[in-house]
């Protein structure tokens, strides 16, 4: 049999372009995922899901993102809120970085604002106002549960006929003459006219099999939950001067990372000064944290870009080959907007949104790199 | 078993034998995506209880052997560690 699509990877990327391709029609469509499903960055993100980025791209992409969750959480039925990010500022100075920041989002629809001390004690009722300058707020921002939500779209795109094998490994892209035949895997050869590669950090490997280099790089990056509780806080917190966060997620568990010194491509190894850093910065705004237990704590990979913005659509060599990957710790917040886009692509030979065509991989022959508009630090 | 009778497999998260079983009919066939489908191991004990018993009962469903199933990642701590405890540690002892 010949497949009309195969999809290298059943994470939160993968399983969407499926969903998406079956919820518009197109047949024999093959999800292969070499480990169990999710089992790279989308289970080890933390669920959160912005629009207020920096540059055109992400806040066009993610709105249309956001506009999925909705309507797919509502179909069927798993944890996702607009309970808004709030970034907590504690000096004057990040104020004035923090204003052009809103200044770029309104400017775009989005309604960031910032916020009085009334206001955080109301969506955050546990956290410490008292060294708090001001806060910026962004009530289009929510969180979504990584298990629940790829679990749904797995279960209604495995409904609407997409095939699932997982176990299985994909060794080799199969091209010839220029144009996509199939992949080889651990167990056969799969013929398909189209092949799209959204297998994070593991997508280099499989793309150098036809010669095609993309410049991603896996970061460890590290997180920590705390066993659950009530209602805590209700948006997620960004501690403004070290860039850390904190959710609490529909299960109750406060989920918390910080950036602590890495090598890009190390292995993700726990390390103890990482737990030491992380209760140190999080404790300054959640006092009652210090005597709350540390449940679990792991590292993933945030499969980083050199402009930080994913690789999306055809590689031009290889007709039938896509991509998506590089999301740069970002992939789970846009995994419908990128089934979304996908999808048309491969169906209309366009994407539905314009500035989606500026992801491509061309970009980096072509020096077309995508540049912050409000730089943060 | 006897009707209306539930047989609890995860104390932590109250994880039903009747839900492991919905959960492999629904092709979730490995321990790692059974436990994050029914949070069983994930809560206070860690898995530490329910998931021999799981690994067990999964592999006499599917007729495969409890090593080809294999036991999930272990996240440390072993167990759950006060925040506190952490800001006493030295930044490079490790």
């Amino acid at each position: 049999m010949r497949y009309n699509v195969v999809v290298i990877g059943g994470g939160i990327s993968g399983v969407s372009i499926a969903y998406f391709l079956a919820e518009k029609s197109v047949e024999r469509v093959v999800v292969v995922e070499s480990d169990y499903l999710g089992n790279g960055s989308t289970f080890k993100c933390a669920g959160g899901i912005r629009a207020s980025f920096t540059s055109r791209e992400h806040v066009v992409l993610m709105k249309k993102s956001i506009e999925l969750w909705g309507k797919l959480a509502e179909k069927y039925g798993f944890p996702y809120k607009r309970s808004g990010y709030l970034w907590l500022i504690e000096k004057e100075e990040d104020y004035i970085k923090f204003k052009r920041i809103r200044n770029f989002h309104n400017k775009l629809g989005l309604e960031t604002r910032f916020v009085d001390q009334d206001f955080v004690r109301d969506v955050a009722p546990t956290v410490d106002t008292s060294r708090l300058v001001t806060a910026l707020y962004d009530p289009l921002a929510g969180k979504a549960s990584p298990f629940k939500s790829l679990h749904a779209l797995y279960l209604a795109s495995k409904k609407n006929g997409v095939e699932y094998r997982v176990g299985e490994r994909v060794t080799k892209i199969l091209a010839g003459k220029g144009a996509i035949l199939g992949v080889r895997t651990s167990k056969e050869e799969i013929k398909s006219e189209f092949v799209v590669v959204a297998a994070g950090a593991w997508s280099k490997d499989l793309l150098k099999t036809v010669n095609v280099d993309i410049p991603i790089q896996p970061v460890p990056h590290h997180a920590a939950i705390t066993e659950e509780y009530d209602r805590a806080f209700d948006p997620l917190l960004v501690d403004v001067s070290t860039g850390a966060y904190t959710v609490q997620t529909s299960h109750g568990h406060v989920l918390m990372g910080v950036e602590i010194e890495e090598v890009p491509g190390a292995a993700p190894v726990v390390r103890l000064d990482f737990l030491s850093k992380l209760v140190k910065v999080w404790s300054k705004w959640l006092p009652w944290l210090m005597d709350s237990n540390i449940l679990r704590y792991w590292v993933g990979y945030y499969v980083t870009s050199p402009d930080h913005h994913p690789i999306l659509g055809p590689i031009e060599d290889v007709e039938g080959l896509y991509v998506a990957t590089g999301f740069s710790g970002h992939g789970f917040m846009m995994g419908p907007v990128v089934g979304e886009e996908i999808s048309e692509w491969i169906i209309n030979g366009r994407p539905s949104i314009n500035e989606t065509k500026n992801l491509t991989l061309s970009r980096f022959k072509e020096g077309r790199l995508i540049h912050e508009q409000a730089v943060i630090g | 078993m006897g009707e209306g009778v539930k047989a609890y497999i995860c104390r932590c998260e109250g994880v039903t034998l009747s839900d492991v079983d919905k959960a492999l009919e629904e092709g979730f066939r490995d321990i790692e995506s059974i436990k994050r489908r029914l949070r069983i191991g994930m809560g206070p004990c860690q898995g530490r209880y329910c998931i021999p018993l799981l690994i067990s009962y999964v592999a006499r469903r599917l007729g495969v052997s409890p090593e080809e199933l294999g036991y999930p990642s272990v996240r440390p701590p072993i167990e759950p560690v006060p925040a506190k405890m952490f800001l006493v540690v030295r930044k490079n002892e490790v």
